[in-house]
Parts: structure tokens; C-alpha cells; sequence
């Protein structure tokens, strides 16, 4: 069996990858995805723990964070569509119309 | 288990009554003609009334319900009655604003409903799982709020910033979730405070876990160095919702923060209390010293608004029962003078929100003395002059940081407030100073905005004077009173 | 009595201005009426408090106590002792001068100018009444908001640069102040904020703030009064303030604002710090003795009379401070008295400059010289005015200035030397200005038309020149009634002192 802390160092590399390409990637779509990766490694960390101890709700959790992240994909889409409409870009460095 | 699930249905009760109204106006919305449809803010309102009833009728509750997730004690009832008045006055100011702008009232207030309905699950969680559930359910409402406007480009600029900042940090606080579960074998937040303090948690990934919560709610409520997003969001947004944003999310993040350091995690908390220190330190001194330099008063109220978030983080830190009744106390009040201030904001920009500047504000005092006088109370309460409720929450927000002897914060503290005097009066000196443009055109006022203005002034000078009653309150409502 | 007494001189005006707030705006000679009318009822309540004073009890009289925020141990608690019964007097009767004064200079925005008018009022006369910490502060900081608007709105070219600056000097010095009571308040138990009370604790024994907590404390309270004294170097407000104010604002800034600073110092600083007041005494003394030579000596360079008139108040406001940090009792006295002193005939000066600028829309010396000719009974109210601040013997300023001289020489010889040395300067400038205003040819064709004081102007500056001679002559009536108070501040002070020996 593959120990636990293997499973969890893939899940923070994950996440760090997510959380870099968000910090570093300029199209919204992209950044959109990292998010997800990011969610996504949260969840591999829950299955794992879940296992690991024997408990079930781990598992339900990750069924909440997909139904989440669903619905934030819904209205983030839509965001995006509205803003592109408004635009015609979907790089973030464009929609910089408020600046201090 | 059933039988007793049935039985505890009324804990939640305000939470569905909001739900069913929310989803009520959707549907009518569709059915009405569209002269018809303003009907949405009464019913709003309605809803939002029969909520309060159903809130105070569980004071005196204090216990665990289904299955642990959701509790109700004195701090979740305070906060869902501070959540119930934040929307009621944001449903009141943007009925006016969205038939002005041409937006869909019923849309509107509708998500204005979920949004409550998500601070409240949020104040009422005991749960991890639960609160990201409820912040969740806060944020989509918010982020399709802010982008209500939808050929506005600025308003969809505010809500993609919002919305993919928000969503990052949802994940850090997720990451966190997931490690004190890990840590604990529990979401539940009594059970991870026994664990800890039983000493059979990892505290290296406890103390991680923490780490990233405090990330995920830093951004949720604004605090340097996660507040990068506010000034854009607050200027691009239709202006009730910068209001509501200011005050609705950062009280219930807040407040969630709070129960979770406190009840869940004590022992990891004071690890991290140098942090927190030092994060208060920088949000006050950020917020105030770049609001110093705006132009926009939008933008300006937002940096306002991190150095209030700056305000109550010193409460936070305190970690005492004082702090957390202070807490309670400015979050209310404070909602009060933001929001009164953010609907004047909203009625001077005029049409199409364009009016935002200060210079936009020259003569306003003697032309129109009424409304000059009201912004010039809020944001005297804003920057804590005395019989302002502004005031008695920096008063009582600085005893408590010197009852846990953070001298040195009560003074950053002090002194950002005299800091913060300067750009208020800015706005004052614009007001009543400058003369008025030739090209003068009145301010047009509406009776839903009159009334929000009226309720904020009166309570800003009924706790301003006489905060007793309140203050008495917001001790009660303290986690772990008895 | 009523023993609600002290809160109806309190609120009456603020009441007025409530009125006021709802007065069509329209009937500006109506507004101006109803302020007068208010103030002077203010007057007239307040009078009969210096016969009633019972000069025997030292201690605080017409108190009124109530709850007001029990949950954070707050009371409204209001009294007068020897020490501010002046100081209240003075402020009631500042302020219908003051509003009488700007009769025909505030044309524009007049409902406001004396809404604010009355709220200040309020404000001044609460700061001296209110003996709990928290009501205090309320009125110290709530004064502010209505001289802000003062000044900032009826003000001159650069209204809003001095009105800002107004604001956050004295604001941040009192933010400080504020965590001091707060941090006075839970080192006493939490309990109370009643400053009466506090001091009796200090007393028994049960309040014991050890030696770095007074040193702290006081600085704290210290910072905030120096800056509304002002003390040099913290001044640098005052003389914008006093020149762009309106000419009332400036009345009422000199008179008794400024007081609320040394006010504090004697009420707060000294009772409740005994150690630290002496271990801050000697560079105290040296900054005030500083801003005594300082004052006098840019005053004198001065080209605006506004600006004269504001940088020798500095100069009058050394020699109070020197007065209370002498600690002892001619010292103090001589403080107190020149409080009332440096209110009266400053704001004499005041209103004069005010006059001048009215008829000429100037403040520079060089437009006038020889007013004397067009101006007699100007010139002749000026003089007495003039000699007053300077303080020759049976005008008012002498007793002050001498018995601070004599309370100085007592506790420093150098410092005394110094700041008679002062006396002497504020005579040079005093007298210059007075010459190269009065005497003389009429240099300047336009001065030659000017009219002579109205009725009105008489009336303003006539109580004024009353109180100037009869403090000068009888001054032992007035000193009479601040003895037992000056005394028991002394007393408190010293045995304080011992109870820290030990």
C-alpha cells in the first residue's frame, strides 16, 4: 500500500503548481484551471485521509467541494462571457480599468 | 435520529425562510408583468422581517444541532441579527439604484437573500465543512452581484477580480480544511479544540492548517497583505453592493475567524498571534495611508474599509471576551455608518454611477444641507469622533486590546484613527468649503434611500450616545458566555 | 440652586442650536437674534454661580452625577470647583461677545456660523464642567468638529490648510490622552471612569501606578494639553489658526480654547501624577520658559497684527505653563489668573484687529499709522488693551504676570530672571505695534476717511474693558474664590508625593 505522505506530496505539489500557474498566467481561462487544480488537490488530500483513517466523510466532503466547485464554474463562466463581450480579451492585464 | 432531525428544523428556520423567499421572488419575477416586478423588494423586506422573528425567537438557545454542524448561542444569534440589518438596508438602498440603472429588481434582491442566507450558515457553523459551505454560498451570490451590471465594463471587471480571487482563496482555506482534518480525524470545531488539547493532533500540520485559514479569511475580509482586490471591486461595483460588500462579508468572516481561532484552535492560534499582530499593523496602516491620496471617494471608502478590517483585527488578536464583544459591537455599527455612507455615494454619482470623485461633492453642504449633514456623520463615525457609534467601537475595541496589554497595537491603533481624520475631512472640506460647479444639478433622492440614510443616522447616535444597550448585549453574546 | 444647574448652562446652547438647525434660513437677522438670545441667557444663568460659589469648600460644588454607560462604568457627572468656575465664566462670557462681534462681518451661510457658535459653547463650557474621564474626552473631542467648520468655512485665503491642521494636531494628542483613561480606568479595577473617584483611590492607596506607569500616563496626558496650550515647539498650529479663523473663531480659540489646555494640565496632570510632574518639572519649565522668549521675539518681527497678536499669545501661554510648574501656591495662582488674563485681553485684541480688518480689509502694520486722528476711541481702547496684555499695574495683567513671577523665582531663579526678561519683550512689541498703528501722521489717504466704532462695536468690547480694570483692582475678590481649590491641587500634590516616598 502507498503510504499516506506519498498521496499528501503529490497533493501540495498540486497544489503549489495550481497556486503558481495562478500567480503567474494571464489568461482567464487559465487561471480559471489552476483554481481547479488547486480545489482538485484538495480533494486527493481528503481521499487520502479518508482512507487512511478509515472514515467516510472525507469522501463526502469531496463530493461538497465538486458540487462547489460546479457552481463556481457556472457563475465564473459566465462572468468571463459577460466580460469578453464587454472587452474582446481575456487577459487580466487588459482588464485593468480601475488602477490606483 | 429522524425524529429528533424534525425537531431541531427550527434552528434553521430563519435560514429557510430566507432560502424560500429568495426563491419565491425568482420565480415571481418571471410570472410578473414588468411594472410589477418592484414588488420584489417588499417581499424582500417581508422576508427579511419574518427572519428577524424567527432569529429572536431562539435567543436563549445555546447548543449543538444536527449532528454538531450547525450551533446556536448568543454570537451566532447577535451575528445573524447584524447579517438580518445589513440586508435589509442594502435591499432598501439598491431598490432605488437598480430601477435607476435599469437593472432586475427581483434578481437582485433576490441574491441579496442567498447571500444572507450564507453569512448566516456561516455564523451558525460548527463546522469546517459547513462554513465553506456557507461562505461559499455567500461568495456566488456575491460575485454574481457584482457583476450585475453586465454591460458595464467596470462592474464585470469587479466581479471577475472578485471572483478569482475569492475562488483562490476558498482553495487556501479548503488546503487548510482538509490538513486539520487530517490533523484531527474531525471538521467539527469542539471536537478539533478536544484533540488538540488531548495533544494526539500532528501540530505541525495544525499549525499549518491555521496558517492557510487565516489566508483564506484574510482575503474574505480584507486585510493586508490579501486586500490587493477591495479598492478595484469596491469602484467597479454597482455601488449598494461595495456597501454591502464592505460590511456583510468582512463581519461574517470575521466572525467565523473568531469562533474558529477560538473555539478549534487556542493553542495554534497564539503560535500565529505575532502574525495577526503584525497583519493589523499593516491593514491599518495601508488602509489609512493610501486612502490619504484618493481621488475616488469609492476607492477611498474601500481603503477605508482595510484599515477597519485593521480595527478589528485588533480585536481578534486580544483573545479575550472583551475583544470578541467589541468585535460584535463595531461590526454592527460599523455596518450602520458604511453602508449609510456608500447609499449617498450611490444617490451623488448619479445615473450610471459616474459622480465618484470628490470634486463631484464641491458645494454639496449648502446645497443640499440635509444630505451633506448625514455623510458628514458617517464619516465622523468612521473616523471615530465621540458620540458616533464610530467612536464607542474604537473605544471599546482599544480597552480591550489594553486590558490584554497590546499597548503598542492600542497606539498604532489611536494613531491610525487621527490618521484616518485626514481623508474624512477631506471629503467634509469638499463638502462645505469649495463652492459649487456652475453646472450644479440636484442630488435626486428616493424614499427607500431616505429611509436607509435615516436608520443609519439614528442608530449611529442611539449607540453613539447611549451605547449601553448594545455594549451589554455584545458581552452576552460572547462564545462560551453562560 | 437647581443642582441641574451646571448641565443647563451646558446644553441651553446646544438646545439653541438645535433650534436653530430648524430655523428657515432665510431670516439671517432672526438667526443672529435667537444666538445672542441663547448665549446671553447662558450668560445670566451662569452668574449667579460666582456668588453662590462657596469660597470655604475646596472642593467640587454644584455637582450633578448620573449614570450614563453603566456596562463600561461611565457616568455623566458634572462640577465646579475654584479652578474652573472661571474658566466657565469666561467661556459664557466670550461667546455673545463673540457672536455680537461677527454681527455684520458673517453675511454668508449665517444660520450655520451660529448653530456652530452654540455647539462650541457647549462643548467648551462641558469641558470644564464634566469630572468623569469619558465626558470629558466626549467634549474635547466634540469641540473640535464646530471650530473646524469655524474655520474652515468663514475662514481666511488658507481657511482650509489651518482648519485641517487644527484638527489632527489636536487630534492625535488626545488619541493618546484616550488610551491613557482608558489604561487609568483598568489599572483602577475596571470600574470607574469618575475622575473624583479615581483620585480617591490614588489616595487610599488603592490605585498605586508605579513609577514608569506615572511617567507614561503623564506623558500621555501631557502631549495632548501642550498641544492645545500651545507649548513651543507644538504651536506651529496656532498662529494658522488664529490668522485664517474669522475674527469671533479667534476670540474664542484665544480665550478659552487654549485654556482647555492648561485647564488640563492643573486639573489632571498634577493630582494624578504627583512624581512624574516632578520629574518633568525642570524641562517643562525650560520649554515654556522657551516659548515665552521665542513668542515675544517673532511676535515682534511680525508684519500682520493677527499674526502679532497670535505668536505673543505663545509668549502669555509660556508664562501660565512656567506658573503651574513653579508648584507652588503664588505660582499657581498667578497661572490661573492669567488664564482669565490672557482670555479677556487677548480676545480684546482680537475683536480690535477684527474691527481694523473690517473697515480696511487689511491686518499689515504698514497700512496703517496714525489712527489716532480718525479713530480716537479705537486708539484710546487700544491703549488700555495694549497695556493690559502687557501688564502694567491695576490693568488686569500684572497680578497675573507677577504672582507667576513670584511663584517662579521661588522654585528657579534662572527661569524667573528669563521670563521677566519676556515681561519686558512683550512690552517692546506691544508698544511698537501700538505706535506704528496710533501715533503718527496718517500715512496711508485711505485711513483718514475710516468712522470711529459704532454702538455695537462699543458693546462688544465694553465687558471687556470693565474686566480689565476691576481684575486689575480687585483682583483679591477673584483670587478668593480659586484659594481653596489652587490650595488643595497643591496639597493633593504634595502629599501624594509622600505616600510615593514610601
Amino acid at each position: 500500500m502507498i503510504p499516506l505522505g506519498f498521496y499528501l506530496v503529490v497533493s501540495a505539489i498540486l497544489f503549489s503548481i495550481g497556486a503558481y500557474g495562478f500567480l503567474i498566467k494571464r489568461n482567464i481561462i487559465t487561471l480559471f484551471m489552476c483554481i481547479e487544480l488547486m480545489l482538485n488537490a484538495v480533494n486527493l488530500s481528503f481521499v487520502a485521509f479518508a482512507r487512511y483513517y478509515a472514515l467516510l466523510d472525507g469522501q463526502v466532503f469531496v463530493f461538497f467541494v465538486m458540487a462547489v466547485a460546479a457552481a463556481e464554474a457556472a457563475v465564473g463562466l459566465g462572468i468571463i462571457v459577460a466580460l469578453f463581450r464587454n472587452r474582446q480579451t481575456l487577459n487580466v492585464d487588459e482588464t485593468n480599468l480601475m488602477k490606483w | 435520529m429522524d425524529g429528533s432531525l424534525a425537531l431541531e428544523i427550527p434552528q434553521i428556520f430563519p435560514e429557510i425562510a430566507l432560502s424560500v423567499f429568495g426563491i419565491a421572488i425568482l420565480l415571481l419575477d418571471t410570472f410578473l408583468p414588468k411594472s410589477k416586478r418592484h414588488a420584489a423588494t417588499g417581499i424582500a423586506l417581508a422576508a427579511i422581517a419574518l427572519t428577524a422573528v424567527f432569529t429572536l425567537g431562539l435567543v436563549g438557545e445555546d447548543g449543538t444541532f444536527f449532528s454538531g454542524m450547525i450551533v446556536v448561542d448568543g454570537f451566532s444569534i447577535f451575528l445573524r441579527i447584524t447579517f438580518l440589518v445589513v440586508g435589509a438596508l442594502t435591499v432598501l438602498a439598491s431598490s432605488s439604484y437598480a430601477t435607476r440603472e435599469n437593472l432586475a429588481v427581483g434578481e437582485f434582491q433576490a441574491l441579496v437573500l442567498f447571500a444572507i442566507v450564507g453569512m448566516n450558515l456561516m455564523a451558525a457553523s460548527n463546522e469546517l465543512i459547513m462554513i465553506f459551505l456557507g461562505l461559499e454560498t455567500l461568495s456566488i451570490a456575491s460575485y454574481i452581484l457584482l457583476g450585475i451590471k453586465r454591460s458595464d465594463a467596470k462592474s464585470n471587471e469587479a466581479a471577475l477580480k472578485y471572483f478569482l480571487l475569492g475562488s483562490f482563496s476558498s482553495a487556501f482555506m479548503l488546503y487548510g480544511i482538509a490538513l486539520a482534518y487530517g490533523a484531527t480525524r474531525t471538521t467539527n470545531l469542539e471536537a478539533i479544540g478536544r484533540e488538540i488539547a488531548a495533544g494526539s493532533a500532528g501540530m505541525t500540520l495544525i499549525y499549518v492548517a491555521v496558517g492557510l485559514l487565516f489566508v483564506g479569511f484574510g482575503f474574505k475580509v480584507a486585510v493586508v497583505p490579501f486586500h490587493v482586490w477591495t479598492p478595484d471591486v469596491y469602484e467597479g461595483a454597482p455601488t449598494p453592493i461595495s456597501a454591502f460588500m464592505s460590511v456583510g462579508p468582512k463581519a461574517a468572516g470575521f466572525a467565523v475567524l473568531v469562533r474558529v481561532l477560538m473555539v478549534a484552535f487556542p493553542a495554534a492560534y497564539a503560535k500565529w498571534l505575532g502574525l495577526v499582530w503584525l497583519s493589523a499593523v499593516l491593514t491599518m496602516f495601508v488602509g489609512n495611508c493610501v486612502a490619504l491620496v484618493q481621488s475616488n471617494i469609492k476607492r477611498m471608502l474601500a481603503y477605508s474599509s482595510i484599515a477597519h478590517a485593521g480595527y478589528i483585527l485588533v480585536a481578534v488578536a486580544t483573545r479575550n471576551q472583551e475583544g470578541v464583544a467589541a468585535l460584535l459591537f463595531y461590526t454592527l455599527t460599523y455596518a450602520l455608518m458604511n453602508i449609510g455612507a456608500f447609499t449617498i455615494v450611490s444617490l451623488v454619482s448619479r445615473q450610471g454611477d459616474r459622480k465618484t470623485y470628490l470634486d463631484d461633492y464641491a458645494g454639496l453642504g449648502f446645497k443640499q444641507p440635509g444630505l451633506a449633514a448625514a455623510l458628514s456623520i458617517f464619516l465622523l463615525s468612521l473616523a471615530g469622533i465621540p458620540l458616533t457609534a464610530g467612536f464607542a467601537g474604537k473605544f471599546f475595541i482599544f480597552r480591550a486590546a489594553l486590558e490584554s496589554k497590546f499597548v503598542w497595537l492600542a497606539i498604532i491603533g489611536v494613531l491610525n484613527s487621527a490618521i484616518s481624520v485626514y481623508y474624512y475631512l477631506r471629503v467634509i472640506v469638499v463638502m462645505y468649503m469649495k463652492e459649487a460647479p456652475d453646472d450644479w444639478s440636484p442630488v435626486a433622492m428616493s424614499s427607500s434611500a431616505i429611509a436607509v440614510i435615516a436608520l443609519s443616522v439614528l442608530g449611529i447616535l442611539q449607540f453613539g450616545i447611549f451605547p449601553d444597550m448594545l455594549i451589554s448585549l455584545a458581552r452576552s453574546s460572547v462564545i462560551g458566555y453562560r | 440652586m437647581p443642582h441641574s444647574i451646571l448641565t443647563l448652562i451646558t446644553f441651553l446652547p446646544a438646545g439653541g442650536a438645535a433650534l436653530l438647525l430648524f430655523w428657515p434660513r432665510t431670516g439671517a437677522s432672526a438667526i443672529r437674534n435667537i444666538a445672542m438670545g441663547v448665549s446671553l441667557l447662558t450668560l445670566l444663568l451662569s452668574l449667579p454661580l460666582f456668588p453662590a460659589f462657596d469660597t470655604s469648600n475646596p472642593g467640587m460644588q454644584f455637582e450633578q452625577s448620573a449614570a450614563w454607560i453603566p456596562s463600561l462604568g461611565i457616568r455623566y457627572h458634572v462640577g465646579i470647583d475654584g479652578i474652573s468656575l472661571f474658566l466657565v465664566l469666561l467661556t459664557t462670557v466670550l461667546t455673545p461677545v463673540a457672536i455680537l462681534s461677527s454681527w455684520k462681518s458673517i453675511q454668508t451661510k449665517v444660520r450655520e456660523y451660529h448653530l456652530f457658535m452654540l455647539l462650541l459653547e457647549t462643548g467648551m463650557i462641558g469641558v470644564f464642567v464634566a469630572l468623569d474621564f469619558f465626558l470629558f474626552y466626549v467634549f474635547w473631542e466634540v469641540m473640535l468638529v464646530p471650530m473646524y467648520f469655524l474655520i474652515g468655512v468663514w475662514g481666511g485665503q488658507r481657511r482650509i490648510y489651518a482648519a485641517v491642521k487644527f484638527f489632527l494636531y489636536t487630534m492625535v494628542g488626545s488619541v493618546l490622552m484616550l488610551l491613557a483613561i482608558i489604561a487609568l480606568y483598568l489599572l483602577n479595577g475596571a470600574t470607574t471612569f469618575d475622575f473624583p473617584a479615581i483620585l480617591e483611590s490614588l489616595h487610599q492607596g488603592n490605585l498605586i501606578l508605579s513609577p514608569g506607569q506615572q511617567h507614561w500616563l503623564f506623558l500621555a496626558f501631557f502631549f495632548a494639553f501642550a498641544i492645545k496650550v500651545p507649548l513651543f515647539p507644538l504651536h506651529t498650529w496656532l498662529p494658522d489658526a488664529h490668522v485664517e479663523a474669522p475674527t469671533a473663531g479667534s476670540v474664542v480659540l484665544a480665550g478659552v480654547l487654549l485654556k482647555m489646555g492648561t485647564y488640563g494640565i492643573v486639573r489632571f496632570c498634577l493630582p494624578l501624577f504627583p512624581e512624574a510632574t516632578r520629574e518633568f518639572t525642570p524641562f517643562i519649565s525650560l520649554l515654556a520658559v522657551v516659548g515665552i522668549i521665542y513668542g515675544a521675539l517673532v511676535a515682534m518681527v511680525q508684519t500682520d497684527i493677527k499674526k502679532l497678536v497670535a505668536y505673543s499669545s505663545v509668549s502669555h501661554l509660556g508664562f501660565v505653563v512656567l506658573g503651574i510648574f513653579a508648584l507652588n501656591e503664588q505660582g499657581l495662582h498667578g497661572a490661573m489668573y492669567q488664564m482669565l488674563n490672557h482670555g479677556i485681553s487677548t480676545g480684546a485684541l482680537f475683536l480690535l484687529v477684527g474691527m481694523l480688518y473690517d473697515r480696511r480689509h487689511t491686518r499689515l502694520i504698514d497700512e496703517f499709522g496714525g489712527l489716532a486722528d480718525p479713530l480716537p476711541v479705537f486708539s484710546a481702547i487700544f491703549m488700555i488693551v495694549a497695556l493690559s496684555s502687557i501688564g502694567l499695574p491695576m490693568l488686569n495683567g500684572f497680578v497675573g504676570e507677577f504672582l507667576i513671577l513670584l511663584g517662579a523665582f521661588d522654585a528657579d531663579r534662572t527661569y524667573a530672571v528669563i521670563a521677566a526678561s519676556g515681561v519686558i519683550l512683550s512690552a517692546v512689541y506691544m508698544l511698537w505695534v501700538y505706535q506704528r498703528v496710533v501715533f503718527g501722521q496718517v500715512t496711508n489717504p485711505r485711513n483718514r476717511r475710516l468712522l470711529d466704532l459704532d454702538f455695537r462695536e462699543k458693546l462688544v468690547l465694553l465687558p471687556l474693558v470693565v474686566l480689565i480694570f476691576w481684575m486689575g483692582i480687585y483682583s483679591e475678590s477673584f483670587l478668593r474664590k480659586m484659594d481653596g481649590s489652587v490650595s488643595q491641587v497643591l496639597q493633593h500634590f504634595r502629599s501624594s508625593a509622600v505616600v510615593m516616598k514610601h
